[in-house]
């Protein structure tokens, strides 16, 4: 551990103005978010900070609206499946990838990050487009695809991350024992690569969850993703109703990562990004 | 493990055509539309259009320069922040309840953060009282709407990012260095000069390339925060792919905004290269 005991009296204020500093920024990182929560609990129809009173209405009212229930089931189900989908390939590529080494394993590895660098905007006009073309624009498949082909490069990025510092050696112990390599696979590996792949799988589950700018593009009156619904409603107006649902939101969010940061660590999981 | 040749090609065959399939393919298409008419014949006017136009280019300009600003002030706000996460607080509790409020953002919709800022930025927001009780101001600055409110709306949005990139870094950095410097007569401030910052140079380098080519691309912060009044390149694209119908030109566009992002972030790379490795 380092020592930060103050030898100087410039040490000292140096180490006040940074503690000071921190603290700001951490309010600020906050501070969207609290005042979204607090303002979802006004009883004034209009946005209200600070907020006067205390009711659930707006919750109340929101929960009632059947395109807000269908919008959220929609994007469950699309985040669900997709990391689904993308933990199916995105694993055994890594592993893969990871383990044998064949010309253009780093080509392929690029290729999977790739997604990463590309703007969403374009992969969602590209996947449009494409889809038009072959004729299925606008599904719940189309907008599925392009929710696996973004999230992929999380779980991939994790994954190999998790299992290039892997000791080997117990996993030809297995083998030696006699073990399948798909036994070796389920009982030595995975254990031990876990907490990649539910880091992985987390930021797969959210980044689709929070996606707008690829969903946009593929969505009819029929097919709003929760986020996309957002969107829509917020560029006309604002209103403490639209603010219970951003706050519903906020809750999801604070569930997850405190989950994460329960079953693995944050910060482990943000070192090993 | 041992893995066969047949399981290998298997394994790695069928996410890869997905990403081909899903990814390459429809990049291409894009490629492609960019260099055709809307009759279908092969043409640069797009291209053409795009360079020609000084409406187009400030689009462009105002798109990096708004993303330059938000790498500066991500970097301000996010180093002191990671360093104090990393090397100060250290009670466990206190850092993991640190983490939870850098990274829970990150987790919200970028629709509910913008929205915050609406909520903070306007007229009767806090921002304006806080400036007005001060009295900094004499009366309420219009914050919404403007190049102001897409910086600090993004970048808002990008510090987690920047946060979490570096902390990774100085994570990893051996404190027996830091350590040698203090004992070598270094005070607090020299040694985060001479030894710590230039080794966290690598992490400043990834987020700042995260930030930017994030920047670069969002459509829904720059969207709802700047109310239509400052126009980014993402917001032209959505226009032309999806009110114009102008898919040849919105392809030109978004091809011609992946290009100049490249370029920058290779003549970065390039720039920084020399002095990344010479530390």
């Amino acid at each position: 551990m380092i020592r930060l005991k103050p030898r100087y009296s410039s040490d000292r204020f140096g180490g006040l103005l940074l503690s000071g500093f921190a603290w700001l920024a951490i309010a600020y990182m906050a501070l969207p978010l609290v005042v979204i929560v607090s303002i979802s609990f006004t009883e004034t129809a209009y946005l209200k900070f600070p907020p006067q009173g205390f009711t659930l209405r707006w919750y109340t009212q929101f929960l009632s609206d059947p395109s807000y229930v269908s919008a959220i089931w929609l994007s469950a189900k699309l985040a669900i499946m997709a990391t689904a989908i993308a933990l199916l390939l995105g694993v055994p590529a890594a592993l893969v990838l990871s383990r044998v080494s064949f010309p253009g394993n780093t080509a392929i590895a690029a290729l999977f990050l790739s997604p990463l660098i590309l703007p969403v905007i374009v992969i969602g006009v590209a996947i449009l487009q494409y889809a038009s073309a072959l004729g299925f624009a606008r599904t719940f498949g189309a907008l599925l695809a392009g929710h696996v082909v973004i999230v992929i490069p999380y779980i991939v990025r994790t994954c190999l991350a998790s299992l290039s510092g892997l000791d080997r050696s117990l996993e030809e112990a297995s083998q030696d024992l006699g073990a399948s390599p798909l036994e070796t696979f389920f009982l030595v590996t995975l254990p031990q690569i876990k907490p990649g792949v539910i880091a992985g799988a987390v930021f797969a589950l959210i980044i689709s969850w929070i996606n707008v700018e690829l969903s946009i593009f593929n969505t009819t009156a029929n097919l709003v993703p929760i986020p996309v619904k957002l969107f829509n409603y917020i560029q006309y107006s604002v209103d403490p109703m639209i603010a219970a649902v951003s706050a519903t939101t906020i809750y999801v969010a604070i569930v997850v990562v405190a989950a994460l940061d329960f079953m693995v660590g944050l910060d482990k999981v943000t070192a090993s990004r | 493990m041992r893995i066969t040749r047949m399981w290998a090609i298997f394994l790695l065959g069928v996410p890869v055509a997905l990403l081909i399939a899903y990814f390459i393919v429809p990049f291409t298409v894009v490629a492609i539309t960019s260099l055709q008419a809307e009759d279908g014949s092969w043409t640069l006017a797009n291209y053409a259009r795009l360079v020609g136009d000084s409406y187009y280019l400030e689009t462009l300009l105002l798109t990096f320069e708004v993303s330059l600003w938000v790498v500066v002030s991500t970097f301000l706000v996010g180093y002191p922040l990671a360093y104090f996460m990393t090397f100060v607080v250290r009670n466990r509790l206190l850092r993991r309840l640190f983490y939870v409020i850098v990274v829970v953002p990150l987790f919200t919709s970028n629709i509910v953060r913008a929205f915050g800022w609406m909520v903070l930025l306007g007229r009767k927001g806090m921002v304006n009282d806080i400036l007005l009780s001060l009295g900094l101001i004499d009366r309420p600055m219009q914050l919404l709407f403007s190049k102001v409110s897409i910086v600090i709306g993004l970048s808002y949005i990008m510090t987690p990012f920047m946060v979490l990139t570096i902390a990774s870094v100085l994570q990893n950095i051996d404190r027996s260095l830091q350590e040698a410097s203090r004992d070598l007569g270094a005070g607090a401030f020299e040694t985060f000069l001479k030894v710590t910052f230039p080794l966290s140079l690598p992490g400043v380098v990834a987020g700042s390339l995260i930030v930017f080519t994030l920047s670069v691309s969002a459509y829904v912060t720059p969207a709802i925060l700047s109310g239509g009044k400052e126009i980014v390149t993402s917001m032209l694209i959505f226009q032309q792919y999806a009110s114009v119908f102008n898919f040849p030109f919105g392809a030109a566009l978004a091809v011609g905004l992946l290009l100049t992002t490249l370029l920058l972030i290779s003549l970065y790379l390039l720039a920084v290269e020399k002095k990344v490795k010479s530390t």
